[in-house]
């Protein structure tokens, strides 16, 4: 039961991250690869309030959660004002740049936050049903932000920028929103992870734990949140089953990016998303046929 | 001030190996505005072709370069049919293009780790000893890295501006479309410049691999390149160059006065800060948004 546990309170961890990442990547069409770097920010702030200001846990997880979308306006801001200033590939990049700026910050400092040692002593307080409800929490917010106004101007932001402007989208707030909400998810994602694993190491937060992100977000598909909160999950429980391939795991991820760019760029479940509608509908034609 | 030339040799030393890579950036994206992430994988295969090609076959210095520049060469080609030549093909963003990079290059690294072991490895010893100038010592190795790259860089120049297959190259980077409508072969073009790419990383994957160790993850030196010619100038060859020089020279004062744990911050903290505020660097061309 504690191994079954294990995985399925990683897995809803990995599925808020991705979430969050699946806002910003999936639906307005910006790339990060630093994504680790805010759920680095979400557990430390989180980690450090609980212990040295003694605020409780349901507090500290959102206002990791608020630590992280605040330090995402500092890449925000400069970034996207203007005319579209720091497009595509660039952004991402700015993103690698912040995300081991972070890391390598706490690496070096040691007063309160533990540096290369890393942080020790946080109490195990995220249990399944907490991670759980996040997860969930998590889906249920995005889907109706993605089905909002602001999720239409992410949508058209995405597929073309001078179109949606042109409509009188704002470009500025629209990027900088959903960068602000996505990184926000991932730093709640972040501060659940530490108060999980009751141990915080900057090596934690590396370039691989945002490229796992992202392969959650690439594969499980554009424009979708049931896509990349279904690959999230088994991108963690799959490696669990398969502990003969673990040395092959990361050349898998990269064969599968390669192919799943040249032959199905929309990824698992692109453009489709959970609609009840639909499966409503389904049975209600079932049973008008019956 | 001793030490401070010292320092200074060495900064430049490093930087010459950043700016062989730094140039391959710079010229993909000139032609194809994407960042080319498969560098890494480049890089190793260039090293540990040259290693095994010494230690196993006990070729001279030389032919193990001109071995490293081969097998490297036919990788880049490989990746640029299999993994960038179909998404060009159907005009796919520039982004999926560098997701695909990133997933050749995840996965030629790891297989490196997997076949030959992640264990660091001592380059055999090419030349030893160094010079002496002044209480400044240069070392011999060193000095043959920094001359090869600017060798190598002389005759990239050549090529580019005084070749028919260069005036290709230079035409495809002002516009691809019009360049392949006035008879520009374009995939022969990618070939070019993915191969002239390939014989960059593999010299520098050589002298990086001699200078510290060969190891499956020293590819990840390529980051700094990366920043270095974000530096001089998204696209930019001279620009790069510069950037890159610059970098490992201020890198390794960094390193020296201040402290070598503070190196890599400084080096991600001033690729944040040209990309936010400076993002067409010291000498890259003002990229106008225009309809």
């Amino acid at each position: 039961m504690g191994y079954l546990s294990t995985i399925c309170i990683l897995s809803c961890i990995n599925i808020t991250a991705v979430l969050g990442l699946a806002v910003l990547t999936g639906y307005t069409g910006l790339f990060s690869i630093g994504h680790a770097g805010f759920m680095a920010i979400g557990a430390y702030s989180s980690a450090v309030l609980f212990l040295e200001l003694n605020l409780p846990f349901w507090l500290v997880v959102p206002l990791g959660g608020l630590a992280a979308g605040c330090s995402s306006v500092i890449i925000g801001y400069p970034a996207f004002r203007g005319l579209g200033k720091l497009r595509g590939d660039y952004f991402a990049i700015a993103t690698l740049g912040f995300s081991e700026t972070v890391r390598l910050l706490l690496n070096n400092t040691y007063p309160h936050f533990g540096g290369a040692y890393g942080l020790t002593g946080i109490p195990p307080l995220t249990s399944l049903p907490v991670a759980a409800g996040v997860a969930v929490l998590a889906l249920l917010g995005a889907h109706n932000l993605m089905t909002s106004q602001h999720g239409k101007n992410c949508v058209a932001v995405g597929q073309d920028e001078v179109a949606a402007q042109m409509m009188g989208v704002n470009l500025f707030t629209t990027k900088l929103k959903a960068l602000f909400i996505s990184a926000a998810y991932a730093g709640v994602a972040g501060a659940l992870f530490g108060f999980y694993m009751t141990y915080l190491s900057p090596g934690n937060f590396g370039i691989g734990l945002s490229s796992d992100l992202l392969a959650a977000v690439v594969f499980g598909g554009m424009q979708s949140l049931i896509g990349p909160a279904v690959t999230a999950f088994l991108l963690v429980a799959i490696p669990e089953f398969l502990r003969f391939l673990v040395e092959w795991r990361l050349i898998i991820y990269g064969i599968l990016f390669v192919v799943v760019m040249v032959y199905r760029p929309q990824g698992l479940l692109g453009y489709r998303d959970l609609d009840f509608s639909r499966f409503w509908r389904a049975v209600h034609g079932l049973r008008g046929r019956g | 001030m001793v030490f401070f030339l010292q320092q200074l040799v060495s900064g430049i030393s490093i930087g010459s190996i950043y700016a062989l890579l730094a140039v391959g950036y710079a010229l993909v994206y000139s032609v194809y505005n994407f960042t080319n992430w498969a560098f890494d994988a480049f890089m190793v295969t260039g090293a540990f072709a040259a290693f095994y090609g010494i230690s196993l076959y006990a070729m001279p210095f030389p032919v193990a370069i001109a071995f490293s520049i081969v097998m490297t060469v036919a990788l880049a080609l490989v990746t640029e049919t299999v993994a960038y030549r179909p998404l060009r093909a159907h005009n796919a963003p520039r982004l999926f293009m560098m997701i695909s990079a990133m997933g050749a290059s995840l996965a030629v690294v790891n297989i490196a780790n997997l076949a030959f072991g992640g264990s660091f490895r001592k380059f055999p010893e090419i030349t030893a000893g160094a010079y002496r100038l002044g209480g400044v010592s240069v070392g011999r190795m060193d000095l043959f890295a920094a001359g090869f790259a600017c060798v190598m860089l002389c005759l990239l120049w050549l090529f580019l501006e005084r070749t028919k297959f260069g005036l290709g190259v230079r035409a495809s980077a002002l516009d691809t479309v019009t360049a392949g409508i006035m008879g520009v072969n374009n995939n022969q073009v990618a070939l070019i410049i993915f191969g002239i790419s390939g014989v960059l990383s593999a010299v520098a994957g050589v002298f990086f691999g001699a200078k510290y160790a060969v190891y499956p993850y020293l590819g990840t030196v390529t980051i700094k390149a990366m920043i270095g010619s974000i530096i001089g100038g998204i696209g930019s060859l001279p620009g790069a160059v510069l950037g890159s020089l610059l970098l490992g020279i201020l890198e390794t004062m960094i390193s020296s006065y201040i402290s070598s744990v503070y190196r890599d911050l400084f080096s991600f903290s001033i690729l944040v800060v040209m990309l936010l505020f400076f993002p067409s660097g010291l000498m890259g061309a003002k990229r106008v948004v225009k309809l």
